[in-house]
């Protein structure tokens, strides 16, 4: 047989037998209450005002919900990931950058949590600032670049709803 | 690893379901519901974002379930609107950003190992790092064919796609897969696809 053909089938055979996802789904009860707040949803709000004002909702719940503190990941960083973070940061500074400092139409809602995570990455730049200042051990820099990825992320989120929102109208 | 595609369901309780029978609809839920969340972990990666294509995979599935012609197994059915809800996720303006960002969410590579490293255990774990280093489309085009057995022209029509862009990504794959497990040489580095 030939060697390609033989590998390709080793390959399939291989991935045939990769054992089923570790976690199980959640259960049928669990399964109905989602399916039912999904449908209340969809019953009590109608038009593409909701949709937008869905789309807002939730990405300042996810933007909070990443502001939940310092990831316990922070203290297992290595400095080789300081790398990456610093290049994904830059990734969407530069996203953010090409956008207009105002949307088009402002929301009460995510302009309040657009202004929260830029004082927050303000002050996370001030403390490594001065962490860098005073030679801090390696791993708190760390800590601190991961926390200044993940509000850059919530802002990315946040100011990508409100570009959706704008198109939206 | 139990396929979707295998599951079957006997015509009593598929009936009942469709009927709108509640203790049949919970049957055939803990039937298909493990092999769904596998197979589109498969394809979406992260648990939070498949939980919500599982979600709504399920609710399509209940919704179209009186409509189901028993013209093919169940599970065959179930996988179709599975995936089509996948590259659905896959295509989204938000997932091709994050991508293009190199989010956190989304990262291949380094974070794909980490992921499956706390969720997988054994020997088929240098498979699972090899499979999180490709870009979602590859990942998904090489669990089509390899795993689901759909055909290329069946791949370029579930992604909207000519048949050449599925081959080619199956053959980019591969050399992929082969370089991680050659002895010799480094693991190549992710390229988002």
């Amino acid at each position: 047989m030939h060697p390609d053909l033989d590998q390709q089938r080793s390959l399939a055979r291989r991935l045939r037998e990769l054992p089923d996802e570790a976690a199980q789904p959640y259960g049928w009860r669990e399964f109905q209450r989602r399916s039912g707040a999904h449908g209340r949803a969809g019953r009590g709000l109608a038009g593409g005002a909701v949709a937008t004002a869905s789309v807002l909702a939730l990405a300042i719940i996810a933007a909070w919900a990443r502001l939940g503190g310092w990831s316990p990941q922070a203290a297992r960083l290595t400095p080789e990931a300081a790398q990456p973070l610093a290049a994904h940061t830059a990734a969407m500074e530069h996203w953010l950058a090409s956008l207009p400092s105002e949307p088009a139409v402002v929301h009460v809602g995510t302009r309040a949590a657009v202004t929260g995570l830029e004082d927050r990455i303000a002050q996370v730049d001030d403390l490594l600032s001065a962490e860098r200042l005073d030679e801090a051990h390696p791993a708190r820099l760390l800590a601190l670049q991961q926390a200044r990825t993940r509000l850059v992320g919530a802002l990315v989120q946040v100011r990508y709803a409100e570009t959706l929102a704008d198109e939206s109208r | 690893m139990t396929r979707l595609v295998e599951i079957t369901v006997s015509h009593a309780v598929l009936a009942r379901a469709c009927a709108g029978d509640e203790q049949a609809q919970a049957a055939i839920y803990a039937a298909v519901a493990p092999a769904t969340l596998t197979l589109i972990r498969r394809f979406v990666g992260r648990r939070a974002p498949s939980e919500d294509v599982f979600q709504d995979t399920m609710m399509i599935f209940y919704q179209r379930l009186p409509q189901f012609r028993g013209e093919a197994p169940l599970g065959a059915w179930l996988r179709q609107i599975a995936i089509s809800r996948c590259l659905m996720y896959l295509r989204s303006p938000w997932k091709r950003l994050c991508l293009s960002l190199d989010l956190t969410d989304f990262r291949v590579g380094a974070a794909g190992t980490a992921l499956v490293a706390q969720d997988y255990q054994g020997e088929s774990i240098d498979l699972e790092r090899a499979l999180a280093t490709l870009a979602p489309t590859a990942r998904a085009v090489v669990w089509m064919y390899e795993v689901e057995g759909y055909s290329h022209q069946e791949i370029a029509c579930a992604f909207g796609r000519s048949v050449s862009f599925s081959k080619s990504q199956l053959a980019r794959a591969h050399l992929r897969l082969r370089a991680w497990f050659e002895p010799q040489g480094n693991p190549p580095s992710c390229t988002l696809i």
